[in-house]
């Protein structure tokens, strides 16, 4: 016997390892019409990884301090041996993250798969979501450029919007009346400890949802593709004579990952500084606010939307409204079919939803 | 070609690209976290001689280390490794006794860097130094 195995069953005999492989492995079936894009979480969960190695190494040479912190990433960029990859694997990462999660998110709509009894991993989803474009927000402001101070300026400016409080909830979320050094301390602690242990703890119990439910049969494929739970009790939803996770889908989850692996480095290699703006390489100045100052293209159609009503409370309202929406959509959308060729309803609002959404990127992008 | 030795072909091809992938991510992030070349003072380190009066110390980085310089009451100028032979702590300069004490552990060193007592192993490192036009040149 080998020493891996020898090693393997001195750990099965004491904690039942192998018992546990069997059932949450092996055993642990998926539909045979399972899709690519079930390996979406598996992509998030990998770039998430990258992300917490990334940025733990970025903290050991950068300074959260308003004088230095520009500098300590010019440092980071400029003079330690493979700085500039960790940092555009990082910045690069953030996007990236995003964009997965919008395709993960639009699968699960297309697929119905957010229907009941998966209301809560769809609402743990949607929360993640914010989470992560909260996170995305509170690290564009820390390397101090005049892009970072500038965008943070106009980001946190539009929660004033808000009736009553809002001119407080802006002072309070900078620290300041303006943005200044305060709200970098506030946006570093949200940023390296507050968000991501959020994203942690949700992802956990996104995962024990998806565990204790199964994982929802696609549409694709069948005759009959309706939603056949009652809600009259508990169920987990098997899949008998299914497609074992390991090594089966294992190897699909791993074939996704290299296939992100490559557009990431890619775009890392060959085109790094695609979300890069030139203010992203000039010190942030307090006062000089620069011409053309944009957010990240995944808030380009918010950045749009306010500009397009003529009230900052009313752009404010309908963007909430949508985003309310769209949380409780398991709730609102309670059709049994989850084909979206069987829901021309949802498939117009859907469609609708998605032109929308880049039609505005691209207003926002070249207004 | 039988299979087992095509299974154990694709096994080596696939543990060389592993081996190759993770040596690949392993070069850039040690070399990313090892210690950095040339930091923290260069290899001459030049020090008004005002800063130095008779019977005082004056501590400075010295090639990425504490050391000391003293102008002994004689006049003579000493530089040294400030740093404790026994645990590595900053010796500290007793003016009038005109010795080094360890705070960590109490080792004694005379102003030539050997040891008096406690349980430092070896004297102080010495440094080079002269002093021209009234700068102190170490190193």
């Amino acid at each position: 016997m080998n020493l891996a195995k020898r090693i393997y069953n001195w750990v099965d005999v004491r904690v039942g390892a192998g018992e546990l492989v069997e059932k949450e492995l092996t055993g642990y079936l998926l539909p045979t019409n399972i899709n690519v894009w079930y390996s979406m979480g598996s992509i998030l969960l990998f770039i998430f990884s990258i992300q917490v190695v990334t940025g733990i190494l970025l903290l050991i040479y950068y300074v959260p301090d308003a004088d230095k912190a520009f500098k300590s990433v010019t440092f980071i960029m400029n003079d330690v041996p493979f700085g500039w990859l960790i940092r555009m694997c990082h910045a690069v990462g953030s996007n990236m993250m995003v964009l997965i999660l919008l395709f993960h998110m639009l699968s699960v709509l297309f697929m119905g798969s957010y229907k009941s009894p998966r209301e809560m991993n769809w609402l743990s989803g949607f929360i993640l979501l914010t989470m992560v474009m909260g996170i995305s927000l509170t690290g564009y402001l820390l390397p101090w450029s005049q892009l970072s101070f500038w965008a943070t300026t106009v980001a946190t400016n539009s929660v004033g919007a808000v009736p009553v409080v809002g001119s407080y909830l802006v002072e309070f979320l900078r620290g300041g009346k303006l943005v200044g050094p305060p709200t970098l301390g506030r946006f570093f602690a949200l940023h390296v400890a507050v968000i991501p242990a959020t994203i942690a703890a949700l992802i956990g119990a996104h995962l024990f949802f998806l565990q204790r439910t199964g994982v929802s049969t696609p549409p694709f494929g069948l005759k009959d593709t309706t939603n056949r739970w009652q809600g009259d009790s508990y169920r987990y939803e098997s899949h008998p004579g299914g497609i074992p996770f390991l090594p089966h889908y294992t190897l699909q989850d791993l074939t996704s990952i290299s296939v992100y692996c490559a557009l990431f480095l890619g775009v890392v290699f060959f085109d790094p500084y695609i979300f890069f703006p030139s203010t992203a390489f000039m010190p942030a100045d307090p006062f000089q606010t620069p011409a053309h100052i944009k957010p990240e293209w995944y808030f380009l159609p918010n950045y749009q939307t306010l500009k397009l009503f003529p009230s900052e409370f009313l752009g404010i309202a309908v963007q909430g409204a949508a985003m309310t929406f769209l949380a409780l959509l398991p709730f609102i959308d309670r059709g049994t079919e989850k084909h979206p060729l069987k829901r021309p309803l949802f498939m117009a609002c859907a469609t609708g939803g998605i032109m929308l959404y880049f039609a505005l990127m691209i207003w926002g992008h070249y207004s | 070609m039988d299979a087992r030795s095509r299974r154990r072909f694709l096994g080596i091809c696939l543990g060389g690209v592993l081996a190759g992938a993770g040596a690949t991510v392993l070069y850039p992030l040690v070399s990313y976290l090892a210690p950095r070349r040339g930091s923290g003072g260069g290899s001459k380190v030049t020090i008004p001689a005002a800063d130095v009066p008779e019977g005082a110390a004056k501590f400075f980085e010295y090639n990425g280390k504490t050391a000391v310089v003293i102008r002994q009451k004689n006049g003579a100028l000493v530089a040294l490794s400030a740093v404790c032979t026994h645990l590595g702590c900053v010796v500290q300069w007793q003016k009038e006794k005109e010795e080094f004490l360890c705070p960590c552990h109490g080792g004694r060193f005379n102003a030539a860097g050997l040891v008096l007592g406690g349980p430092p192993p070896k004297p102080l490192e010495s440094i080079p130094v002269a002093a021209v036009n009234g700068i102190i040149t170490v190193g």
